[in-house]
């Protein structure tokens, strides 16, 4: 025999997803953002050939991978090349746009985390994804375009979840 | 200093070649030619770039991890270029460079220089350098030397007139790998046994051969672009694709390569043939898809040594030399995984040369499964894989550039100067005016010397 679901279901079932989202769109932003301070710091050790270390500065190489202030890179140079080639990619935005790129998704990503400004919060991150849409248009990135289409619709998503969330530091904006 | 030795005159060249006895003597010894002036007594060495572009970019970013080295002016006709790489040496030493439009400006003003880096196009490396080394300065120059024969000669000239010395950017020289490979593997232990061919390959992506574009806000003013060869902003973005700016692919990328089979060889191609033809980008003065066989007389016998370069296919394996020989081939490039060394079935054990380091085994590839299309007794046993013992992780240019610094401090002998790189570059002049023609080369002395 089917049952209904009562309101109150419906109610915790919202909740839930409205917690789910804002967990993963939190994550998304957080690591995105602190993976442009991460680099590889390569450790090298000479190797020995014949009993002696070799003369001519063959090593064995370990990677590992660390985090830093240096290392940050807010877009990828490869992407930077093409972007600064682009009659309308303005030289000195793309410049802030570096600078900021990162501490805005940590920014934002610990703000929905902690639900402060929730809304506003998605609503941010929404045109910064928007911003990188735009920026993945002009290189002809069609592949990403598409990638952070799915993330619109899931800030998208969680904006309309809003009243649901809950666990919020500060319910305004 | 005495000038050095001329390996390749036109008195001597028929008689080297003759008897095969040049190997070893014309491109197989490191040219020895070591500065020891009053920078060895300061330490630190004043250098110049000229050309900001991405090349210089490139070589800068690898000096950038060399100490003693003090920036002290940039050069590039693009303001865009010129202003970032002077932001870029701020950036490392906390001084600002002097930033100049025009080299000779720069010579007649700079006191105190050391070292120049040219990295300008191709039809600018020899008057470049030439200029730089008549003005007293070590020079390190990208390859290829010119984009004409007698342009690299100029430098030849220069070099040994000065005294000064000249590197010449044929990294792989410098390279840890590749001067293991052929000190330990081919000279001492004989690992190939005769090698009897060489195969050479470029392969890059035709989304990697596109004209480069610019913005139309950073454009150098016409008059500016004339006095310095160039036609328009297009020609200089893309000047690679221009007859009378560049050697095309086969110098672009194949001079990287082709050096190494004369280098490895230790003696220079008797003959070249080449085919070549625009079949993709039909518009493009340099042809897109090349492909020449070189012939050498070494002291073993003939070998055949195969290039191509194509601007339109990555699939084959991106860019490597392959040295075949009746007992192995040592498979190198630059990227260490495009890297083996496969024994063949009848060689020698080389358990020893494993035990003691010299060598590395490769983990075994899982076995194929047997298969119906494939005629047993027609197949040769797959050859055991190995690899180098080590590796090295530095940019791919930097030891090179280290080997210049430091033959400036007195503290090595270059590894590719000018006559050598000459010695490397001669027969790669050669190979478009041979696809041209349709027509195979039989190298003289006036094809190949100074």
């Amino acid at each position: 025999m089917a049952t209904e679901s009562t309101p109150h279901d419906n109610k915790l079932a919202l909740t839930y997803g409205a917690i789910l989202l804002r967990l993963w769109l939190a994550i998304r932003a957080i690591q995105t953002g602190l993976e442009k301070f991460s680099g590889t710091r390569i450790t090298d050790k000479a190797v020995s050939v014949d009993g002696a270390v070799n003369e001519y500065g063959l090593s064995a190489a370990t990677a590992t991978k660390q985090y830093a202030i240096s290392n940050y890179s807010g877009v990828p140079d490869a992407l930077m090349d093409k972007f600064k080639a682009e009659p309308l990619m303005m030289g000195f935005g793309l410049k802030i746009y570096d600078a900021i790129l990162g501490p805005a998704l940590i920014l934002l990503g610990f703000a929905i985390l902690l639900g402060v400004a929730s809304r506003t919060s998605l609503f941010l991150l929404g045109l910064l994804y928007i911003s990188l849409t735009w920026g993945l248009i002009l290189i002809n990135q069609n592949d990403g375009v598409a990638w952070l289409g799915t993330h619109m619709v899931l800030v998208a998503l969680a904006l309309m979840l809003a009243e649901n969330n809950r666990f919020t530091l500060t319910k305004k904006w | 200093m005495n000038p050095p030795p001329s390996l390749i005159t036109r008195r001597n060249f028929l008689g080297k070649t003759a008897a095969g006895a040049g190997a070893g003597l014309v491109l197989g010894a490191p040219h020895i030619l070591r500065a020891a002036d009053s920078t060895a007594a300061s330490n630190k060495i004043n250098v110049a770039l000229v050309g900001m572009g991405k090349q210089g970019r490139v070589l800068f970013e690898a000096m950038s991890n060399i100490p003693g080295l003090h920036f002290q002016a940039v050069c590039d006709i693009w303001e865009y270029n010129l202003k970032g790489g002077m932001a870029k040496v701020r950036a490392l030493q906390g001084e600002a460079p002097k930033g100049y439009a025009d080299v000779d400006e720069m010579l007649a003003s700079e006191k105190g220089l050391d070292a120049v880096i040219v990295a300008t196009p191709d039809f600018w490396h020899s008057p470049h350098t030439v200029k730089c080394l008549e003005a007293g300065l070590h020079v390190y120059c990208e390859k290829m030397m010119s984009n004409t024969i007698e342009g690299a000669r100029a430098i030849v000239r220069a070099a040994e007139k000065s005294g000064k010395l000249c590197q010449i950017g044929h990294q792989r020289r410098s390279n840890p790998r590749y001067r293991y490979t052929l000190d330990k593997l081919i000279k001492e232990h004989k690992i190939c046994g005769q090698i009897v061919n060489i195969n050479g390959q470029w392969n890059r992506a035709v989304a990697s051969s596109q004209d480069l574009g610019y913005n139309p806000k950073l454009l150098i003013k016409p008059d500016i672009l004339q006095k310095y060869g160039y036609k328009d902003m297009h020609q200089f973005m893309n000047w690679r694709t221009y007859r009378d700016l560049s050697g095309g692919p086969i110098s672009d990328l194949g001079a990287h390569q082709i050096d190494i089979f004369g280098w490895f060889l230790g003696t220079p191609p008797k003959s070249v043939f080449a085919s070549g033809g625009n079949d993709y980008f039909k518009n493009r003065e340099h042809f897109d898809n090349v492909m020449c066989i070189f012939e050498y007389d070494t002291p073993q016998g003939g070998v055949r040594a195969f290039y191509q370069v194509l601007t339109t296919t990555s699939a084959g394996g991106g860019f490597s030399e392959s040295f075949m020989g009746s007992e192995a081939t040592i498979k190198i490039s630059e990227i260490s995984s495009s890297s083996a060394i496969y024994r063949e079935d009848s060689a020698p054990s080389w358990d020893d040369l494993v035990k003691r380091g010299i060598l590395k085994r490769s983990p075994a590839p899982p076995k194929p499964a047997p298969s119906a299309d494939a005629v047993a007794s027609y197949e040769s046993a797959a050859p055991e894989v190995f690899e180098l013992p080590g590796g090295f992780s530095k940019p791919a240019h930097q030891p090179h550039l280290e080997n210049f610094f430091a033959a400036i401090h007195g503290k090595a002998k270059l590894t590719c100067d000018a006559r050598h790189a000459f010695e490397s570059e001669a027969p790669i002049y050669w190979v478009n005016p041979s696809a041209l023609s349709k027509q195979p080369i039989q190298f003289t002395a006036e094809h190949l010397s100074v």
